[in-house]
């Protein structure tokens, strides 16, 4: 009898694991396995939620399996349908219109939802969250040019659909709880410089700034502050923090981790504590490539990295990963700001460069001869001209050792490009692969014979 | 070539000058065998053409800018006219960098993904390392 694998959850680490099981299958000559995905919306990207908000995309653009491809691909897809509960003894997950799916073996993928901050008013009309498909559509018929748009929040989430926001011609102001912008993306420096340049561009930027109430005020919000004036908003737009889905899995055996942002904890092969239950994406606990800590990434990379490797694991073969490497990248307003692994670390040896009059700054972290850390921040002509963003991923990646070059990257931390190549970094890299092969081109196969 | 543009600035074929400009060693794309711009894409617009390279779809390409950060490398390119990614496809297998090379220093052949400059840049740095201040 072939496997049974189930997946519960469509988005980028589900998806990911459905298609290099597939892709192992066929290159492996097996016979194809049973999948079904349990999946509560139709599946789609949420990462490219902000350029359909923006309008350089349309809906159908954002779905990433549709149901011919899944189809063609063989998965039993139970879309529309929410994990109830995991019996791991019996390998039954209930449903929440109570039908029961049985499995070899899971893959927990259920991601993350947006979290409210608990401010009075905050759940009335005209307050969004922009985080799954159908709060990005209540976004898209509210907002209009002119429209005053309030964004609570000021993290990567809130950064991501700035430009929509302003591309729609609507007059914006970020209030972030916190003394400063990006808090868990860049440092000070860095933040100051991209505060400046959001204010020069018309948005109005209010740091440590505490939303004590939202009112409905005939037909628009008022938001009161601990200090400082009312503002007056059509539409208030909150990205303060994420949870993860896992509460259905309470009763079900699966550990999941008490300190926040909770989680489930894995080993290198994906594993929770129940042998057969792996655990990807937004939902996992995995280990840092840089500090070796189990930790929730919440970032996209992780999850396709994490979904690849359940899917080898599942199809049969051993895969153990390395771990993930924290980074992101966000452009506003043309000015590029994008971090990589431990980028503030007190323990590290800094190398900085601040160019204020042209809005760029650099910062490397260093242990020993390896670099650890990395931000990069500058005007998009200038960051996409030098092009070295992926090098320094590179070089924090591949650990290469640069102490030959740690005085010239400490009196240019702008010209990475030398160290990097004569450090053999891409000799270093070359035979690095997730899977221990090449990777497929991410179009499914288009048959898979049963 | 992947631009449609004469501009140095938009190539996806760099060259690094070394020892001062006295030297220099082009740099581009290996077609790695993970394909970290290919696997990060969240909406599958890179994928692999005719010629075994790595390409963007333009017409799937969102422009969000995740396989500039997922490919160690800095072979990846973002056009800001566009707004999408570009990178080195080998034209197609028909590379215009080898054909229009004067000297012979690019040639298009088969072979295996390799650190084709990492030697040379070791070498023709290490002696203006030695020059600079500690």
């Amino acid at each position: 009898m072939p496997a049974r694998h189930l997946i519960v959850g469509g988005g980028t680490a589900g998806l990911n694991t459905i298609r290099t099981i597939r892709e192992e299958e066929r290159m492996r000559g097996l016979d194809a396995s049973e999948i079904t995905l349990v999946a509560a919306e139709r599946p789609y990207s949420r990462m490219v939620l902000p350029y359909y908000l923006w309008g350089t995309i349309s809906e159908s653009h954002v779905y990433t399996a549709p149901p011919a491809a899944l189809t063609a691909w063989k998965v039993k897809a139970l879309v529309g349908r929410k994990a109830k509960a995991l019996d791991t003894a019996a390998r039954t997950l209930t449903l929440d219109d109570d039908a029961t799916v049985e499995y070899d073996d899971c893959l927990i993928a259920t991601g993350s939802r947006a979290a409210k901050a608990p401010i009075p008013g905050a759940d009335g009309p005209g307050v969004h969250c922009f985080w799954t498909l159908d709060e990005a559509k209540e976004v898209v018929a509210t907002i209009a040019p002119g429209s005053r748009v309030v964004m609570i929040g000021a993290g990567f989430i809130a950064f991501t659909i700035l430009n929509a926001i302003l591309a729609r011609g609507a007059r914006l102001t970020i209030v972030e709880v916190a003394p400063r912008i990006l808090p868990r993306m860049v440092d000070d420096a860095c933040a100051g410089i991209v505060q400046r340049w959001l204010e020069d561009h018309d948005v109005a930027v209010r740091v440590g700034a505490t939303v004590t109430k939202i009112e409905q005020a005939g037909g628009r919000r008022k938001l009161s502050f601990k200090k400082g004036e009312p503002i007056t908003a059509d539409l208030v737009i909150m990205a303060t923090g994420i949870r993860t889905n896992l509460e259905w899995l309470q009763g079900s055996g699966v550990q999941t981790a008490s300190e926040a942002p909770g989680g489930i904890p894995v080993d290198d092969h994906l594993r929770s504590n129940v042998h057969s239950v792996y655990a990807a994406g937004d939902v996992a606990r995995g280990r840092n490539l840089i500090t070796g800590t189990d930790e929730v990434h919440a970032i996209e990379p992780t999850a396709q990295e994490h979904g690849r490797v359940v899917g080898a694991n599942m199809s049969g073969r051993d895969v153990a990963y390395r771990g993930s490497l924290l980074m992101n990248i966000v452009e506003v307003a043309h000015l590029d700001v994008a971090s990589f692994g431990q980028w503030e670390d007190p323990k590290a040896e800094l190398y900085t460069a601040l160019r204020a009059e042209r809005s760029e700054y650099r910062k490397l972290l260093f242990h020993g001869g390896r670099l650890t850390g990395a931000v990069i921040c500058g005007p998009a002509q200038a960051v996409w001209t030098t092009n070295d963003v992926g090098m320094l991923k590179g070089l924090v990646y591949s650990g290469v050792d640069l102490s030959r070059w740690k005085a010239h990257l400490r009196a240019n931390p702008f010209d990475v490009k030398p160290a990097f190549i004569a450090s053999h970094t891409t000799a270093r890299l070359l035979p690095e692969t997730v899977l221990g092969r090449p990777s497929q081109s991410p179009s499914l196969p288009q048959t898979v014979a049963l | 070539m992947q631009t449609g543009q004469f501009q140095p600035s938009k190539s996806v074929i760099r060259v690094s000058p070394f020892e001062g400009y006295t030297s220099y060693a082009p740099y581009t794309c290996t077609q790695c065998a993970e394909g970290w711009c290919m696997t990060a894409c969240p909406v599958g617009a890179i994928q692999i053409n005719v010629a075994g390279a790595k390409d963007v779809i333009d017409d799937t390409c969102v422009g969000c800018k995740l396989c500039t950060i997922a490919c160690p490398y800095g072979t990846m390119f973002y056009d800001g006219d566009t707004q999408k990614a570009y990178k080195c496809n080998l034209c197609g297998g028909a590379p215009a960098c080898a054909s229009a090379c004067p000297t012979q220093a690019i040639t298009f052949e088969e072979a295996e993904t390799a650190d084709w400059i990492g030697d040379f840049a070791a070498e023709r740095t290490a002696r203006v390392l030695t020059l600079e201040p500690r």
